[in-house]
C-alpha cells in the first residue's frame, strides 16, 4: 500500500486536533511557567537553621527593638521585641520591612572614594582664613557624630553643623494629660510608635492640622485651621494675641478658641508639639542628660547651625546621609559654599539626597548592614544607648563616612562604640535591657565584658531617671518669609513626612494603592480643576518638578499636600506657596 | 469525502488523543523510589504513633518536617521484627547514623513559604486534608517528580486528596474561609 502526501498531511491534522482535547499542551504551558519561576538567578530564601537575632532599628530615630529571624545568616522576617522597655514590641511598617533595604536596586554601590579624599585632602590644603571644612551630619548625637566633631576640631577652620534638633530636650507623653499637636504627626511616625500607643489612653490629643493628615482623623479632636496660622492660633491660645485676632488667622469660631484656651487650662499637664508659641506645662517637656562618651571626646567641635556659617565660605563639605535624618533644603547649602570649587562629598546609600548636587557621591551601608549607636528618641525621657547591629554585612566597597571623615582631618579612631560602652559603664547609673530574655539589670551588676556583649545582641542601655531634669522648651525653628502675590502661586503647601529609605515592596503597595503619598504625587482638592492622575510640574519659587496629581477631599481648596522628599524640600517649606499646572 | 479517505485523519486524532491521555501523563514524570519502606500503616497500628509525634514542631513553633534519623533511633537501635526492610534501615542508616535521602511527596518550590504551623496550630486543619491518606499507608509509593518544571506529582490532586496543592488550590481555599490572600502572604 502506497502511502501518499495527502494522507500523511491528513494524519497529521488528526494528530493535531486529537492533541488539542489531551492534557499534554495545557500541562506543557503551566509546566513550562511553573519551570521558569525557579530559573536559577531567581532569588529564594536560604535553607539552614533558624535562629533569632536581635537589633535596633535605625531607619528613623525612634530606634526600635527588633528580633530577626533568621535561616542561617539571612534575616526573613523582623518583629518587634516584647516587654521591651521603650519600643514595648512594636515595630511600623517600615521597620518590619528594613531587611529587604540591602536589596534596593537604586541604591548607591560604586563611588570614587580615592578621588574624594585626593579632594577633600587639596580642598582642607587650601581652605583660606575665612573658609570652612564643614561635615554636615543629618542624625547628631550618635557616637559617629562625636567622631566628626572630633575630626572638626583637628582640623584648620573645621565646623560640625547639623540640621535644627535639639537632642538634649525630650517629651514626657505619659505626664500629659493633653497633647495639643499644630500639624505633628503624632500617631503616624512620630516618637516612639510603641511608646505613643502605650502612652495613648492616657492623654487627649488635639490635633490642629489644615489637612486631614491620619493623625487628624485618629486625634480626639481635629481642629481644621488654615495652612501657616499654626503660630496665629498658638499666640491666641497663649492670650499673647486676641481670640478674634486667632480666629481670623485660622478660620476658626472665636467661641472654639476661647473654649480650647479653657480646656488646656482645665486638662493639664499640656504638651505642645509643633509650635514655640505656646509653652507645654507640668514638666511634659524636659532637659535630658547627654548619653556619656569619654572625657578626652569633649575636646570636641561645638555643634553649629548651617545659619552661623558665613555665604560663600564652605571650601569643603562633607554630608553624612548614612543615617536619615532631618533635611536641609539645597538651595540653603549652595548659598554657604564658595564660588570657586567648593569640594562636596555625598556619603549616601541612595541618589536622592545630597547625592544629586555632590561631586563625589560615595557608597555607604543600609541599615541592617553596618553598625552604629541610635540618639535617644525625642519620647524617651531618659538618656540611652542601643546599637543597630548589622544582620547582613555590607557590599565591600561601601565606606564608613565616620572613618572617611577621621582620616581626612588625620583624626585616628578606634572602637569609638566600645570606648562610648566603657565610659557608660563608668558611671554605673541606669539599667541594661537584653532582648533574649526581656529582662532589666542594674547595670553595677553587670560586668562591663557582659555589657558589651549584651549591646552587641540588642540590648540597651537606660540611663536612671532624673528627677531633677528641669522643664525645658524646644527652640523656635527660623522661618524665612517670602512675600509672594496669591494670584502667581495660588496653593499653600502642606509637608507630608516622608520616611525614608522604606522598602521596595512597601512602596509598591502602599503608593499603588494611595495609602502613603508617594514622592513625585501631590494631592488636591477636588475642585483644582485638575483630573485624577494628570502629569503636571509642581513649581515654586526655587524652581520646579514633576508630579502625578491626585485628589483627595480630605486635602482643603487652597492647599496642595506634598510629600516631602529631598527633591521637594530644596524647591519649598511648609507654609510656601506654589501652583501646580498642567504638564 | 468518503470515509476511507477520513482513516488517515481519524488514526492520527486517535494516534494524538492515545498519547496524550496515556503516554504522555506517565512520559512527564520521572520516579524515584523511597531510600527506605517504610509503614506509616505499622507505625500508626502497632506503636500507636500519630502524625506529631515524628513530625513535629519546634520549640520556636516552626515545623521541624521530615525526621531525622535520632529519631528513628529512640526505637530502632535494634532491628524490630525480621524484615529485610527493617536490617536495610538499621544497616544503611541508624547504625552509621547516616540520615535517609527522603523525597517529601508535598514538598513546595523554593519561591513559597509555607507554615505548618499557621495551617496546623491556628486553623486546626487536619494532616489529610493536604496529605490524603499517606498517613495510613502501608508503604511508601515512588516520588513522582515533574521532569520541566521540577514539582512533585502530589502538588496535583492525586489519590483520595481533597484537593490539590498548587497556587489555586491554596487561594481557593483562602477565599473560601474569607482570609487574606495576598501575593505576600506565601511569595515573602
Amino acid at each position: 500500500m502506497k502511502t501518499t502526501r495527502r494522507e500523511i498531511m491528513m494524519f497529521a491534522g488528526g494528530s493535531a486536533v486529537g492533541v488539542l482535547f489531551t492534557p499534554a499542551p495545557w500541562r506543557l504551558i503551566t509546566d513550562t511557567a511553573l519551570w521558569s519561576e525557579n530559573w536559577p538567578g531567581v532569588p529564594v530564601p536560604a535553607r539552614g537553621e533558624i535562629r533569632a537575632k536581635y537589633t535596633n532599628c535605625s531607619l528613623c530615630p525612634a530606634g526600635c527593638a527588633v528580633r530577626a529571624r533568621c535561616v542561617g545568616d539571612q534575616p526573613v522576617a523582623l518583629a518587634g521585641v516584647s516587654g521591651h522597655p521603650l519600643s514595648h514590641g512594636a515595630l511600623c511598617p517600615f521597620g518590619l520591612a528594613g531587611h529587604h533595604l540591602p536589596y534596593l536596586p537604586s541604591r548607591v554601590k560604586q563611588g570614587p572614594v580615592k578621588e574624594a579624599a585626593a579632594a577633600v585632602a587639596e580642598g582642607i590644603a587650601k581652605c583660606g582664613p575665612a573658609e570652612y571644612v564643614v561635615t554636615l551630619d543629618l542624625r547628631p548625637a550618635r557616637t559617629a557624630s562625636w567622631t566628626y566633631r572630633r575630626a572638626m576640631a583637628a582640623v584648620k577652620n573645621g565646623r560640625y553643623v547639623t540640621p535644627s534638633v535639639d537632642s538634649s530636650v525630650a517629651v514626657d507623653l505619659a505626664k500629659a494629660r493633653t497633647v495639643l499637636s499644630f500639624g505633628v504627626p503624632v500617631l503616624d511616625g512620630w516618637g516612639t510608635p510603641g511608646n505613643v500607643i502605650a502612652a495613648r489612653p492616657g492623654f487627649r490629643l488635639i490635633q490642629a492640622d489644615p489637612v486631614e493628615s491620619r493623625t487628624a482623623t485618629m486625634a480626639d479632636q481635629w481642629l481644621r485651621i488654615r495652612p501657616g496660622s499654626e503660630d496665629a492660633l498658638a499666640q491666641g491660645l497663649a492670650s499673647t494675641v486676641t481670640h478674634a485676632a486667632a480666629a481670623e488667622a485660622s478660620g476658626l469660631a472665636e467661641s472654639e478658641i476661647a473654649a480650647l484656651a479653657a480646656r488646656l487650662e482645665q486638662n493639664g499637664p499640656v504638651l505642645v508639639l509643633g509650635s514655640s508659641r505656646l509653652e507645654s506645662t507640668g514638666r511634659t517637656v524636659v532637659a535630658r542628660r547627654e548619653t556619656p562618651v569619654p572625657t578626652e571626646w569633649h575636646k570636641a567641635a561645638p555643634v553649629s547651625g548651617l545659619a552661623s556659617l558665613p555665604d560663600g565660605s564652605v571650601r569643603v563639605l562633607m554630608v553624612d546621609e548614612s543615617a536619615p535624618g532631618e533635611y536641609l533644603p539645597w538651595n540653603a547649602i549652595q548659598k554657604k559654599l564658595v564660588a570657586d570649587n567648593p569640594v562636596v562629598v555625598a556619603l549616601a546609600w541612595s541618589r536622592e539626597g545630597y547625592a544629586r548636587h555632590a561631586q563625589y557621591v560615595l557608597p555607604v551601608g543600609v541599615y541592617p548592614e553596618v553598625v552604629g549607636d541610635i540618639p535617644p528618641a525625642v519620647d524617651s525621657v531618659a538618656a540611652t544607648f542601643r546599637l543597630s547591629v548589622p544582620l547582613v554585612p555590607a557590599p565591600e566597597s561601601c565606606v564608613k563616612p565616620e572613618e572617611f571623615v577621621a582620616a581626612a582631618a588625620g583624626l585616628s579612631i578606634a572602637d569609638t562604640l566600645h570606648e562610648r560602652a566603657d565610659a557608660i559603664y563608668k558611671t554605673g547609673r541606669g539599667a541594661l535591657f537584653t532582648c533574649a530574655d526581656a529582662k532589666s539589670a542594674a547595670l553595677k551588676d553587670v560586668s562591663a565584658a557582659d555589657f558589651w556583649k549584651a549591646l552587641n545582641a540588642g540590648g540597651c542601655w537606660i540611663d536612671a531617671p532624673d528627677e531633677k531634669a528641669p522643664a525645658a522648651r524646644f527652640s523656635a525653628a527660623a522661618a524665612e518669609a517670602r512675600p509672594v502675590e496669591e494670584s502667581e502661586l495660588p496653593f499653600v503647601v502642606v509637608l507630608n513626612r516622608e520616611l525614608t529609605p522604606a522598602s521596595p515592596i512597601l512602596s509598591k503597595v502602599y503608593q499603588e494603592s494611595n495609602l502613603r503619598l508617594a514622592p513625585n504625587t501631590v494631592a488636591l482638592h477636588p475642585s483644582c480643576g485638575l483630573e485624577d492622575g494628570t502629569q503636571a510640574v509642581f513649581e515654586t519659587l526655587l524652581g520646579k518638578c514633576p508630579v502625578r496629581v491626585t485628589l483627595d477631599a480630605g486635602v482643603p481648596a487652597g492647599v496642595v499636600r506634598v510629600t516631602a522628599s529631598p527633591a521637594v524640600l530644596d524647591l519649598c517649606a511648609a507654609g510656601a506657596r506654589a501652583k501646580v499646572v498642567r504638564a | 469525502m468518503t470515509l476511507r479517505g477520513k482513516i488517515p485523519f481519524l488514526a492520527g486524532l486517535a494516534v494524538a488523543l492515545g498519547a496524550g491521555w496515556v503516554g504522555f501523563p506517565h512520559a512527564i514524570y520521572q520516579s524515584r523510589p523511597q531510600p527506605v519502606d517504610f509503614s506509616h500503616k505499622v507505625h500508626a497500628d502497632k506503636a500507636g504513633a500519630k502524625c506529631e509525634d515524628c513530625h513535629s514542631f519546634r520549640e520556636d513553633g516552626s515545623f521541624a518536617g521530615l525526621p531525622t534519623v535520632d529519631k528513628c533511633a529512640g526505637c530502632h537501635t535494634v532491628p524490630m521484627g525480621t524484615t529485610v526492610a527493617e536490617k536495610n534501615f538499621i544497616d544503611r542508616y541508624v547504625t552509621p547514623n547516616r540520615e535517609p535521602q527522603w523525597a517529601a511527596y508535598a514538598h513546595q518550590p523554593e519561591n513559597v513559604s509555607f507554615s505548618h504551623a499557621a495551617h496546623v496550630k491556628r486553623a486546626n486543619l487536619a494532616c489529610e486534608t493536604c496529605h490524603g491518606d499517606t498517613g495510613t499507608s502501608s508503604t511508601l509509593r515512588p516520588y513522582q517528580v515533574d521532569r520541566i518544571s521540577g514539582y512533585s506529582r502530589d502538588i496535583w490532586k492525586i489519590g483520595n486528596m481533597r484537593h490539590g496543592m498548587k497556587m489555586a488550590d491554596c487561594v481557593e481555599c483562602h477565599r473560601r474561609n474569607s482570609l487574606e490572600n495576598s501575593c505576600l502572604d506565601c511569595h515573602k
